[in-house]
């Protein structure tokens, strides 16, 4: 018997298909899945933290207290009046929007120059002095401060954080440090001062809150796009943004909406309310000091 | 970030050298497989029958090869969807060829004119991270058959 080694040919036990395609198929896949894993989880997330009890989310809040800082006696008495003002308008504006009872509203004053205000958890609403700054009338102030009660009236704030820890999670699982940086800022360091996320919807939600607040407590809606077309203005001259567009990101459309909105309801403009005499003394005090 | 950059980077580092050593590899096994064509091996556990006496040594060739950080990921990502596991057959009949060639390499330099009752065995050598496997051993042994040094 004669034997030989046969020339077997190639490919029966390997593949020449390329590596990288096959790299690239299941990369695509498994992110497809994560995605829709993710995108599920967290829509649960937000959609479930709307059942998490007010008063749960308010002993959330108290670990991190909103801390106004002031450096002189008259600055804080200052500060305290302001606190005291915006406190007694957001408790009407809250009636306006029929907020339940237990959602109690806790006003901060910030002596700071930023320009922004918001709500977050606990029913916390911070404003900055750099935005009352900027604003003309108790009517355009009633407006801001209607839509970030709106924000707490929807529950928000308490979402936006299950959203994040959910894509905090999510990343965690790519990344470790990625994520452990992300769950960090948004579970702990920041506390209460992070500024929570609110998507399109939320905002427009809050506009619309917002504005019939302003009809039910002042007879009509002066003021309702005062603070956008300060803004508008100033956005064509300055060459930095306010931080209170990048958290209310502010569109003709958004002015329009309300606008459309008021002639649907037929709701007037009249004379807005002026803000307190001493309202620009106030102010002054903090950043006289400084 | 940082993780996610050494991790770029060694997917890329294995999938270049993985690569070029693969190549290379499988050149050389196509050139040497030519050159021992004429050296049967057969796995038949009896010789064959020849008139003249003919000596017989055991021969043997071992191989190990790792596999590299590119090929895992690939497994591993295979690990979530099944399917061939396309990384780690190129690797394995890369060592199992090398074997039987490394075998035969012995069997020549014996003199030998074929090896038969060949039997392959392989073993995980390095168990990595998380009992990863971190490189295979393909071992390769037979009887060669080598006539009289007269008949030569």
């Amino acid at each position: 018997m004669e034997y030989s080694n046969p020339e077997i040919p190639e490919g029966i036990n390997t593949s020449r298909e390329h590596p990288l395609k096959e790299l690239l198929l299941l990369v695509s896949a498994a992110v497809g899945i994560i995605f829709l894993v993710v995108a599920g989880l967290t829509f649960l997330a937000e959609y479930l933290a709307g059942y998490i009890p007010f008063s749960s989310e308010q002993k959330l809040a108290a670990l991190y207290p909103v801390e106004s800082r002031y450096e002189s006696a008259q600055q804080r008495q200052a500060g305290e009046r302001i606190t005291t003002y915006l406190q007694q308008l957001a408790e009407q504006l809250a009636r306006a929007e029929e907020l339940p009872n237990e959602m109690r509203i806790t006003l901060h004053y910030i002596d700071d120059d930023t320009v922004n205000a918001f709500a977050t958890l606990g029913g916390h609403v911070v404003f900055f002095r750099g935005l009352l700054e900027k604003i003309p009338d108790e009517n355009t102030l009633a407006m801001v401060m209607a839509h970030e009660i709106a924000h707490i009236k929807f529950r928000h704030p308490i979402r936006s954080l299950g959203r994040g820890v959910i894509v905090a999670s999510a990343l965690a699982v790519v990344s470790a440090a990625a994520g452990d940086n992300l769950s960090a800022s948004v579970l702990q360091e920041a506390g209460l001062l992070t500024i929570l996320h609110y998507n399109r919807r939320q905002e427009s939600e809050a506009d619309e809150v917002a504005i019939a607040a302003l009809q039910t407590h002042y007879g009509h809606v002066a003021g309702a796009t005062g603070l956008f077309r300060i803004f508008l203005k100033e956005e064509k001259e300055a060459q930095q943004l306010p931080a209170f567009l990048s958290t209310h990101p502010l569109s003709e459309e958004r002015i329009r909406r309300l606008q459309q909105m008021a002639s649907q309801h037929r709701w007037n403009t009249a004379d807005p309310r002026p803000l307190p005499a001493e309202f620009g003394n106030w102010l002054q005090a903090g950043r006289a000091s400084l | 970030m940082q993780d996610l950059i050494i991790f770029l980077s060694l997917l890329a580092l294995g999938y270049i050298f993985g690569r070029l050593a693969e190549k290379r590899h499988y050149r050389s096994i196509f050139k040497r497989e030519k050159k021992y064509r004429s050296l049967p091996v057969i796995a038949s556990k009896f010789p064959p029958a020849y008139k003249i006496p003919h000596d017989t040594a055991l021969v043997m060739g071992s191989v190990v090869v790792s596999v590299d950080y590119f090929k895992r990921f690939l497994a591993t990502l295979r690990n979530l969807f099944g399917g061939r596991v396309r990384a780690y057959e190129t690797l394995v009949d890369r060592a199992r060829r090398e074997a039987i060639l490394r075998m035969q390499e012995e069997a020549a330099r014996r003199g030998g004119k074929m090896v038969f009752n060949i039997k392959l065995q392989t073993a995980a050598v390095s168990q990595g991270r998380k009992n990863t496997v971190g490189s295979v051993e393909v071992l390769a042994y037979g009887t060669a058959l080598i006539p009289p040094r007269t008949e030569r």
